[in-house]
C-alpha cells in the first residue's frame, strides 16, 4: 500500500517541490492578467460579494436577534418587520424597513471565543493552525473562477487591520488589495505632494541611467519581474483604474455621504459600490468597536445605526443600478455577545449562537433561518457553523464546493472546508450551503 | 598576513594542549573504530590537512604510519581527535572552495559529454533535443567560477548578510581606503562581533521561530515578547552554540520574563501536534505534518511514529490553569483575592467608571501569569480517535519514542523532553546538523544546498549533488562546536562568496535536483528587514543605537508584590508602569513613543519595531513575514512596492528633504561639496559613479541656480537637486538586490 502511494504521489511531489523552489527564488509572481476560469460558474448569480465584517464580536441580541422583555435581553428593544412575529432590534430601524431584502441567520455557532481564531475562522471555514494559513474568500474565487477583470485586483478589503488571513497558501499575488481609508484610495498611487510630472519624469530619467549597467549585467527573472513591476505600475498611476479606487470622484460625493454616513463603515460601502460596479469581484468592509465588554447601551445607537444607515443605503443604490440581483451582500462576525449583562454594563464573548445576515445575489428576503433559544444563549435549531456561512457564499458565487486544492505543501483543501468520506476515504466538503435562502 | 582567529576554538586548542602534555596522546594506543564499524589498534601520530581531506596519523603494531581520513572514522574516535583538527577559517574555507571547484569542473565535463552524445539520443524529438541543447549550454555557463567581486562589492555584501544592512558613508570610506591586505577577513571579524550582527540574526530567527508580540498564535496581548527577542539577539551576540540554543528552546520552563526561552513553546500553546511537526521543520529540515493525520504518503514516517514522538513532549503545558501553586503569589495569596481587593480600591477611589466594577488590566494581569510553561507529569497524547492503522486503538495513550537515530533511554532524563532535546541536537542525529548548515548556507549564498530547506530528503547522498560538501559543512559545524560565527567566519572567508553574483537564475531543475553549483552566490533580492535597515543607515550616523529595552522593566511589574499596592494611587502607578513598558522602545533609559521619529517614520532597525509590523506597513508590503507560519517571508515584487518606492514618504521626505541626515550631514557636510554625487552614489550603492552617472546627475539635475539667488536660496535648491539623484538610486534595482 504504502508503495503504491509513494508511485501515486511521484508526480505531485516533483510539482510541490517545484512551486516549493520558485517561492524560495522568488521568480513566480509576475504580474497576472486575466486567465480563463477553470470551470465555468455552477448556478451562482452572485457575480461580486460584499462581505461587511463586524471586528469585535457583533451582539445577536441587539442587531437581528433581539429578545425583548426577558430577563438577558436588556433594554433593547424590538422592531416590526412587516413579516408577521419577526422583529430586529431597535437599532436597525431602515434595515426592518427593507426585511423583504434581506434574510437573517440566527443559528450561528462558533467553536471559540477568541477574537483572532473566531475571525480566523469565519473567513476561512478553517480552524487555525502553526502549520499553515488558509485562504480568505475572495482568493478562494479567484483560484476557482479565474480573474474577473484584467487590471483591477479580485478582492479587496477596506479598513482591515494585520490579522486578515489574505491569500494564504495561495501566495501573494493573490492577495486582496489592503485600502486602510477609503477616502485615501490606494496607499501612494499618486506621486509626492510637491513633485510635479516634469519633476517625476526627470527622476525616473535619473533611476533609469544609474539602474543601467547594472539591468544589462543581472538578467535574472526576478530582477526583470521588477523593472516589469515598474512599467506596470507607472501604467496604472495613469490609468483609469485608479480613479476607481478615488472616492472622491463619485457622483454627487456630499450627497452620498449624508445618505451612506459620514462614517468609516458608511464610506467602506460607499466604496465597495464604486468598486464593485467597475468590476472588482469580492470587497471586504472591515468595521470595528464591537467588542463591547462595557457600557454596551451607550455604544449600540452608534455603532449600531451605523451598520443600519450603511447596509440600508446600499441596498438601495445596488437596487437602483440593477446590480442588486448579482451582488451579494453578506454581514458576519466573530461571534456574539453573552445574553448575561455583565458586572461592567457590557456583554463579553459568545461564540455558542450568534446572528448573521445575507442580502442580493440570488438571496431571497424576508426570512429568518435557523434561531437561538429564549435566552438567546444557545442554538434553538438548524446550527450554521462558519463553513457553512462560507459555503453559502460560495454556493451564491458558483464555486465548485468539492473542487480540491493543493496547498504547495501537497496538503489538499477545499472552500468551505473538509473531511473525509468514512466510506470512500474521497476528501469531500465540510461546508453546506443555506439552501432555503436561495428558494 | 593576520590570521584572524576563532575565540572558541582557541580556547578549546587550549584545553586540549593541557591533556596533551599531561596525558600525551601520542603514546597512546587505543582501539580505533571507523565510522562503518571496523576496528585497528594503533598510537595516534597527529593530523594532516583540513575538512574533508583531513587525515589522521595513526601507528600500527610494525611501525608503520598510516593515514586514515577523519571522516571515515566513528563519532566517537573523530571527537577523540578534535582538538587536533585546523580550526583556521582560511584553511577551512581553502577547503570549500576545493570542495566547489571540484563540483563544478565535474559538472562541466559531465555536461559536456551529454551534449557530445545528445544527437544520437533515441529517445527524444528533435525538439525535446534543441531544448535540451539550450538548457544544458545555459547550466555549462553556471559552471564557471565567477570573477571575485571587487571591493565595493564585497563591502557592500558582506554588510547586508552580516549586519543586515548596507555600510553607512564612514564604514564605506574606511573600507576602500584601507590598504591592509586582510582587510576583508578584519571586517567579517568586526561585523560578526557587530551589534548589527545579533539583529540581522534575529530577524532570520524571528522569521523562522515566528517571533510576534502577543507570542501566541492568536496574539496574548497582555504577554510581551521583549524578553524572548533579547534572549535570541543575546544569544546570537555572545554566539551562545547552536546545539544548546535549540536544547534551550525545547526544554525551558517557567514564565517569559523569567525563562525567556519558553516563548517557542507558548508560540503553539494549545496546538501541540502542530509544534511538533514545527520542530521537525525548524530544527531538522524534515517535513512530518502528513503523518499528524495519516501515514506520511512519500517518506517513511508512519502516523505512529509522529505520536510516539509528540508523546515526549505530551507532558508539556503552556498555560497554567485552575488552582495549585502555579496560580499562588510568592507570599501566599492567591492572585483572585488579591485582584478582587484592588478593584475595590479603585471602585471606592472613584477610579472606575459608573457601569465598571472591574479594572481590566488586573484581569490581565492573572491571565499573564497564566502563561507558563510546565511539566505536568501527566501525558495527554493519545491516538487521535479516527486512528485506522493496524498498529494502535483509537484514543489509546501512546509511549514516546523515535522513529530514526538514536534509541532513548527515557530513565535517564528527569522529563521525556529533556530526552528528546538531547535526541534532536545529538550529534548522532542524522538531521539536526545537516539542517543547520544547510540553512546557514542559504544566508550566505542565497540558495540552500537542498532545496527545500524545510523537506531534506531522507536518503541524502542520492539528492544533495554536492554530498561532500554538504557533509564537510556538517563535520565543520560539529568541530566548530556548533559557534554560528565561526561557521559564518569560514563561509564569509571562501573565494566561492567573495565572488561575483552569478547573472543567470538558476533553473528549477537545477534547484530541485541541487544541481547549482555556487559559481558564485545567487544574485537576491534584500530581504523586507535589509532593505528597512538600509534605509535606517541612510538616515543615521549609527543606526544600532536604538534598541528596543522594553524587557528590563517587564520582571519587575510583572514580580510586584500586590500587597505592597494598597491605595488607589499606588495601583494606578503600577498600571501606568506597565503601559510605559508596553511601549515599543527605551533609548538611553527613556521610553521612546510611537511619535518620536524621522520625518514622520520611526527609521530604528526592523529587529527593534513592532513584531511584525501592520501589514500596511512598507516592511510588510516588502515581505515581511506576518510571524504565523515557518519562513514566511518573502521577496517577490508588487505594485504597492513600487508605488511606495516612487511616492512614499520615505523616499519623499525622510530621505530626500532638505533636512534629510543624507543632504545635510553627508551631502553638505563632509568635504566639499562639488563631491556630492560621489557622495550620495557610495551612501546609496557603496559606489563610486561612473563618469556618464557622474555628469548626467549633475547636469539633469542640475540646481536651477540664477544670479538673483542668495546664498540660502542656493543651498537649498542644490539640495532638492541632491534629492532627486537619491530618490532615483533607492528607485534603482542595484540598491533592492544583493549583488
Amino acid at each position: 500500500m504504502k508503495d503504491a502511494l509513494n508511485r501515486l504521489d511521484q508526480l505531485s511531489r516533483r510539482q510541490f517541490v517545484a512551486r516549493a523552489a520558485k517561492t524560495a527564488l522568488g521568480v513566480s509572481i509576475l504580474p497576472i492578467g486575466a486567465a480563463k476560469p477553470l470551470r465555468a460558474a455552477g448556478g451562482g448569480k452572485a457575480e461580486h460579494v460584499i462581505f461587511f465584517y463586524m471586528s469585535g464580536g457583533m451582539t445577536h441580541m441587539e442587531t437581528f436577534d433581539p429578545k425583548p422583555g426577558t430577563e438577558t435581553g436588556g433594554a433593547t428593544k424590538g422592531i416590526d418587520t412587516g413579516v408577521a412575529g419577526v422583529q430586529l432590534a431597535e437599532f436597525m430601524p431602515e434595515l426592518a424597513k427593507r426585511f423583504k431584502d434581506i434574510a437573517v441567520i440566527r443559528s450561528m455557532t462558533q467553536k471559540t471565543g477568541d477574537h483572532r481564531g473566531g475571525a480566523y475562522w469565519m473567513r476561512t471555514s478553517y480552524e487555525p493552525r502553526a502549520t499553515i494559513i488558509h485562504p480568505s474568500m475572495g482568493p478562494w474565487a479567484q483560484t476557482l473562477l479565474g480573474k474577473k477583470h484584467d487590471t483591477l485586483p479580485d478582492s479587496v478589503v477596506i479598513g482591515g487591520g494585520g490579522e486578515h488571513p489574505g491569500a494564504g497558501f495561495f501566495g501573494p499575488a493573490l492577495a486582496p488589495l489592503p485600502i486602510g481609508d477609503p477616502d485615501k484610495g490606494v496607499q501612494n498611487a499618486r506621486p509626492f505632494e510637491g513633485v510635479g510630472e516634469d519633476l517625476f519624469d526627470k527622476r525616473l530619467d535619473l533611476m533609469n541611467t544609474f539602474d543601467e549597467s547594472f539591468r544589462r549585467k543581472f538578467q535574472t527573472d526576478e530582477v526583470k519581474a521588477y523593472t516589469q513591476f515598474y512599467e506596470e505600475t507607472l501604467k496604472l498611476m495613469k490609468s483609469e483604474d485608479l480613479e476607481t479606487f478615488d472616492l472622491m470622484k463619485e457622483k454627487d460625493y456630499d450627497q452620498k455621504v449624508q445618505r451612506y454616513g459620514n462614517t468609516r463603515v458608511g464610506k467602506g460601502a460607499m466604496l465597495a459600490k464604486r468598486l464593485v460596479s467597475s468590476g472588482v469581484r469580492f470587497v471586504e468592509v472591515v468595521s470595528g468597536g464591537w467588542d463591547m465588554h462595557n457600557d454596551l447601551w451607550s455604544a449600540m445607537p452608534q455603532t449600531g445605526g451605523q451598520l443600519d444607515q450603511a447596509l440600508a443605503s446600499l441596498i438601495d443604490d445596488l437596487k437602483a443600478d440593477g446590480l442588486f440581483e448579482k451582488t451579494l451582500i453578506c454581514v458576519g462576525t466573530e461571534f456574539g455577545r453573552t445574553p448575561v449583562i455583565n458586572v461592567n454594563g457590557g456583554r463579553d464573548h459568545h461564540p455558542r449562537v450568534f446572528s448573521t445576515m445575507f442580502a442580493g445575489g440570488g438571496i431571497s428576503g424576508g426570512q429568518v433561518y435557523g434561531a437561538s433559544d429564549e435566552k438567546g444563549i444557545a442554538v434553538k435549531e438548524n446550527p450554521v457553523e462558519a463553513k457553512d456561512f462560507n459555503a453559502t457564499i460560495a454556493y451564491a458565487m458558483g464555486l465548485d464546493l468539492n473542487k480540491v486544492i493543493y496547498a504547495p505543501s501537497g496538503r489538499p483543501f477545499l472552500v468551505a472546508g473538509h473531511t473525509r468520506d468514512p466510506k470512500t476515504d474521497q476528501i469531500i466538503t465540510e461546508g453546506h450551503p443555506i439552501m432555503p435562502l436561495f428558494s | 598576513m593576520k590570521t584572524p582567529t576563532m575565540k572558541r576554538c582557541s580556547s578549546i586548542l587550549l584545553v586540549a594542549g593541557l591533556l596533551l602534555a599531561l596525558n600525551p596522546l601520542q603514546a597512546e594506543s587505543r582501539v580505533w573504530t571507523s565510522a562503518d564499524g571496523r576496528t585497528l589498534q594503533a598510537e595516534f601520530v597527529g593530523t594532516a590537512g583540513a575538512g574533508a581531506s583531513a587525515v589522521v596519523k595513526l601507528k600500527i603494531a610494525d611501525g608503520t604510519v598510516i593515514d586514515y581520513p577523519v571522516s571515515k572514522l566513528s563519532e566517537q574516535d573523530r571527537l577523540f581527535v578534535k582538538g587536533n583538527l585546523p580550526t583556521d577559517p582560511a584553511a577551512l574555507a581553502a577547503e570549500i572552495d576545493k570542495l566547489v571547484l571540484t563540483k563544478l569542473k565535474e559538472s562541466y565535463y559531465g555536461l559536456r559529454d551529454e551534449l557530445a552524445a545528445l544527437p544520437a539520443k533515441a529517445d527524444l524529438t528533435p525538439d525535446e533535443k534543441v531544448k535540451r541543447k539550450e538548457e544544458i549550454e545555459r547550466e555549462m555557463l553556471m559552471c564557471v567560477p565567477n570573477e571575485l567581486t571587487n571591493d565595493n562589492q564585497f563591502l557592500r555584501r558582506i554588510y547586508l548578510d552580516v549586519a543586515g544592512r548596507i555600510p553607512t558613508y564612514d564604514e564605506a570610506e574606511a573600507f576602500l581606503n584601507d590598504r591592509a591586505p586582510n582587510k576583508r577577513a578584519v571586517l567579517i571579524d568586526k561585523l560578526l562581533d557587530s551589534e548589527g550582527f545579533a539583529m540581522r540574526m534575529y530577524n532570520y530567527f524571528g522569521d523562522l521561530l515566528r517571533v510576534r508580540e502577543g507570542i501566541t498564535m492568536m496574539g496574548n496581548g497582555d504577554l510581551k515578547v521583549d524578553p524572548y527577542m533579547e534572549w535570541i539577539k543575546a544569544s546570537m551576540r555572545e554566539d551562545k552554540p547552536y546545539d544548546q540554543m535549540v536544547r534551550e528552546l525545547l526544554t525551558a520552563k517557567g514564565k517569559i520574563w523569567e525563562e525567556p526561552a519558553v516563548g517557542y513553546l507558548v508560540s503553539d500553546q494549545g496546538m501541540r501536534l502542530c509544534n511538533l511537526s514545527n520542530t521537525f521543520t525548524i530544527f531538522m529540515g524534515t517535513e512530518i505534518t502528513c503523518a499528524q493525520c495519516h501515514d506520511h504518503p512519500f517518506e517513511e514516517v508512519y502516523q505512529m511514529d509522529f505520536f510516539k514522538m509528540a508523546a515526549f513532549m505530551g507532558e508539556v503545558e503552556t498555560s497554567a490553569r485552575g488552582g495549585g501553586n502555579m496560580m499562588m503569589m510568592s507570599g501566599g495569596a492567591d492572585y483572585r483575592a488579591e485582584v478582587d481587593r484592588m478593584n475595590k480600591v479603585l471602585k471606592d477611589a472613584g477610579k472606575l467608571r459608573p457601569n465598571q466594577n472591574e479594572d481590566q488590566n488586573l484581569g490581565q494581569w492573572i491571565g499573564t501569569h497564566r502563561m507558563q510553561v510546565v511539566d505536568s507529569g501527566n501525558n495527554a497524547v493519545k491516538l487521535p480517535h479516527d486512528y485506522h492503522y493496524d498498529d494502535g486503538e483509537p484514543n489509546a495513550p501512546v509511549k514516546p519514542d523515535t522513529y530514526f537515530g538514536e534509541k532513548m533511554d527515557l530513565s535517564k532524563f528527569e522529563t521525556p523532553r529533556e530526552a528528546f532535546a538531547d535526541w534532536v541536537v545529538s550529534p548522532g542525529n542524522p538531521r539536526f546538523t545537516i539542517n543547520a548548515v544547510n540553512r546557514f548556507w542559504k544566508i550566505a549564498f542565497g540558495l540552500a544546498q537542498v532545496e527545500p530547506v524545510y523537506n531534506i530528503p531522507g536518503h541524502l547522498d542520492g539528492q544533495a549533488q554536492n554530498y561532500e560538501l554538504l557533509s564537510f559543512l556538517e563535520t565543520m559545524m560539529k568541530d566548530l562546536d556548533y559557534s554560528v560565527k565561526d561557521f559564518f567566519r569560514v563561509l564569509y572567508n571562501s573565494q566561492t562568496y567573495q565572488r561575483e553574483a552569478e547573472t543567470l537564475t538558476p533553473s528549477l531543475t537545477q534547484v530541485d535536483k541541487g544541481t547549482y553549483h555556487f559559481p558564485g552566490p545567487v544574485l537576491r533580492r534584500m530581504t523586507a528587514e535589509q532593505i528597512w535597515d538600509s534605509l535606517v543607515a541612510l538616515t543615521t550616523a549609527d543606526p544600532e543605537s536604538v534598541t528596543r529595552k522594553g524587557w528590563e522593566d517587564y520582571k519587575t511589574i510583572m514580580n510586584v508584590d500586590f500587597s505592597s499596592l494598597k491605595t488607589a494611587d499606588d495601583i494606578l502607578k503600577w498600571k501606568e508602569d506597565w503601559s510605559n513598558a508596553s511601549k515599543l522602545v527605551k533609548y538611553n533609559g527613556d521610553v521612546v513613543s510611537r511619535e518620536d521619529n524621522v520625518g514622520g517614520a520611526q527609521m530604528f532597525r526592523a529587529s527593534e519595531l513592532r513584531q511584525p509590523m501592520p501589514s500596511d506597513h512598507f516592511l510588510r508590503m516588502f515581505g515581511q513575514s506576518d510571524k504565523q507560519l515557518i519562513e514566511n517571508q518573502f521577496s517577490t515584487g508588487s505594485s504597492p512596492q513600487v508605488m511606495a518606492l516612487l511616492n512614499g514618504e520615505i523616499t519623499n521626505r525622510v530621505l530626500t528633504s532638505p533636512d534629510a541626515y543624507l543632504v545635510k550631514e553627508i551631502a553638505f557636510g563632509k568635504g566639499s561639496k562639488r563631491d556630492n554625487v560621489d557622495k550620495i552614489f557610495l551612501s546609496v550603492l557603496s559606489r563610486y559613479p561612473t563618469s556618464q552617472e557622474k555628469s548626467m546627475a549633475q547636469s539633469g539635475m542640475r540646481a536651477k541656480t540664477d544670479r538673483d539667488m542668495n546664498e540660502q536660496q542656493k543651498t537649498q535648491a542644490e539640495a532638492m537637486a541632491i534629492g532627486n539623484v537619491i530618490w532615483a538610486l533607492v528607485n534603482t534595482r542595484e540598491f533592492l538586490f544583493i549583488q
